[in-house]
């Protein structure tokens, strides 16, 4: 299984210049990758190209053996008319009973799902909208800021989690913290102005496990890199 | 809420009395021309209780009304919500149909269907569908996106969760815009009846008027506004009552 964007070019319906041309780059390993980039670079427009959600970009888009690609945001809300629980019950396939324990027991969201959405805090509703994500059948979860409002100790935790649950799928994790995709991604696409050319780079992170130790070193070097090529 | 829509209407209606009296005694005018305060409850006494009748049965007719136009408006702004060419056909014909006056057809109703229950049904039906109508299209034509998504993504979303999504969001703008065409359906049937039937309190404020009685038109306007407050009231605690519930689950 492989994603591969190969030259897309695409400009916003009434912008004059493009916001990708001829954008590339490929991520061939499942696993917890990260696309990363200043804000307005066209992450999210990109996001939503690869899953099909948005139209009108030219070039192509190739998920070699994936059929379920989906994009989540932090903005996502669950209906209010009942508790975040049976909203999870009624969304979670019959055989991924464990898969949601596990997953209630690794976010931390025991204690809250008897709350509706409106209730939570932005944290755990975060966390409750990523939760109903990986409990669906997916070959690649893209997760556009899907962390967002959750501290950084619960956040470490959970990615650690999640790539300990799914070594076998494609996850593209979006998000401006320069610490936190060195650290936990493997491959990291930086996505830069449209002037630049490439406007994409290609690095390797660190892509710590669980109860792996950090190589501080490694961690400054990796950052620097992302900073330089962004 | 009930008791404050009351206290609204009474303060506004007694603030019109009160300034028709002004101009009463301001320009020194008789009491064929503005009933004096002892006219008014002379009247009052004589006529409450038939006009009582008269607006219960206008109230009845409006409420059927309103209760049919909102049934319609439901069924047909969910057929019209998406932007299919039925859906698009629904909105303009809405907007368009909208746009003309009711009132203005409703001699031909009369011609037609005559003076009875059923024209006065229909023109109050009329009056009222529209603006619910057009209420009930935009919201349920406007995707709730940050709900909406991962049921689409996910392949989960069915017509009757996209329009329970979009209904428990809008619910508080649906309460007023029905609790609004309560207004809207009495008006409609007053109107109706006025024009032509043979019962309700339109009828009687047309007899009021031939006899160029004002205080019998003043008490069955308080007795109409007085109904009309209490009844949208009712319906406001209703509307809150069903939010409540839905939220609670």
């Amino acid at each position: 299984m492989a994603l591969t964007c190969d030259n897309i070019v695409y400009r916003y319906p009434g912008a004059s210049t493009e916001v990708f041309s001829g954008l590339s780059f490929s991520i061939v390993e499942p696993g917890f990758n990260a696309l990363f980039g200043p804000s307005g670079v066209g992450k999210t427009s990109l996001a939503k190209i690869i899953v099909g959600e948005i139209d009108g970009s030219s070039g192509g888009v190739k998920a070699d053996g994936m059929t379920r690609l989906f994009y989540s945001y932090n903005l996502e809300r669950l209906p209010d008319w009942s508790s975040v629980g049976k909203h999870l019950d009624r969304i979670a396939p019959v055989s991924s009973e464990s898969l949601r324990e596990a997953l209630i027991e690794a976010f931390g969201m025991a204690d809250y799902l008897g709350l509706r959405f409106s209730q939570l805090s932005l944290g755990q509703q975060n966390r409750i909208n990523l939760m109903r994500y990986l409990l669906q059948e997916f070959d690649l979860l893209i997760m556009d800021e899907s962390l967002a409002n959750v501290d950084e100790k619960t956040r470490e935790s959970i990615i650690l989690n999640i790539k300990a649950m799914f070594p076998d799928r494609h996850f593209l994790y979006i998000s401006h913290n320069v610490v936190e995709v060195s650290k936990f991604c493997r491959d990291i696409v930086v996505l830069r102005d449209a002037l630049k050319n490439p406007q994409t780079v290609s690095l390797t992170g660190i892509d710590i496990q669980n109860h792996q130790t950090l190589d501080k070193e490694r961690l400054e070097q990796t950052m620097l890199e992302i900073m330089n090529a962004s | 809420m009930l008791h404050r829509r009351i206290y609204q209407f009474l303060i506004i209606f007694l603030m019109g009395i009160a300034l028709l009296f002004l101009v009463k005694y301001l320009f020194g005018l008789s009491n064929y021309v503005i009933p004096s305060p002892v006219d008014l409850k002379t009247t009052l006494g004589m006529v409450y209780k038939s006009y009582g009748m008269d607006v219960a049965s206008t109230l009845t007719v409006a409420i059927i009304g309103q209760v049919a136009s909102i049934f319609l408006a439901l069924l047909v702004g969910i057929l019209g919500r998406q932007t299919t060419w039925f859906g698009s056909f629904i909105k303009v014909a809405a907007y368009n149909v909208q746009a003309y006056p009711i009132v203005a057809i409703a001699p031909i109703i009369f011609i037609l269907f005559g003076d009875g229950f059923f024209s006065r049904l229909l023109i109050a039906a009329m009056i009222c569908y529209f603006p619910i109508l057009l209420s009930v299209l935009g919201i349920m034509s406007e995707p709730v996106k940050e709900i909406e998504h991962f049921y689409r993504v996910t392949g989960r979303m069915r017509w009757q969760l996209e329009v329970k999504i979009r209904a428990f969001e809008n619910l508080g703008k649906l309460t007023t815009v029905i609790s609004g065409s309560a207004t809207l359906a009495m008006a409609g049937t007053i109107v109706a009846e006025f024009i032509a039937a043979n019962q309700g309190i339109g009828y009687s404020i047309r007899i009021a008027l031939y006899q160029s009685d004002l205080s019998k038109i003043l008490v069955a306007l308080f007795l109409i506004g007085i109904t009309l407050a209490v009844y949208q009231g009712l319906l406001e605690v209703a509307g809150n009552m069903i939010k409540k519930g839905w939220s609670r689950g």
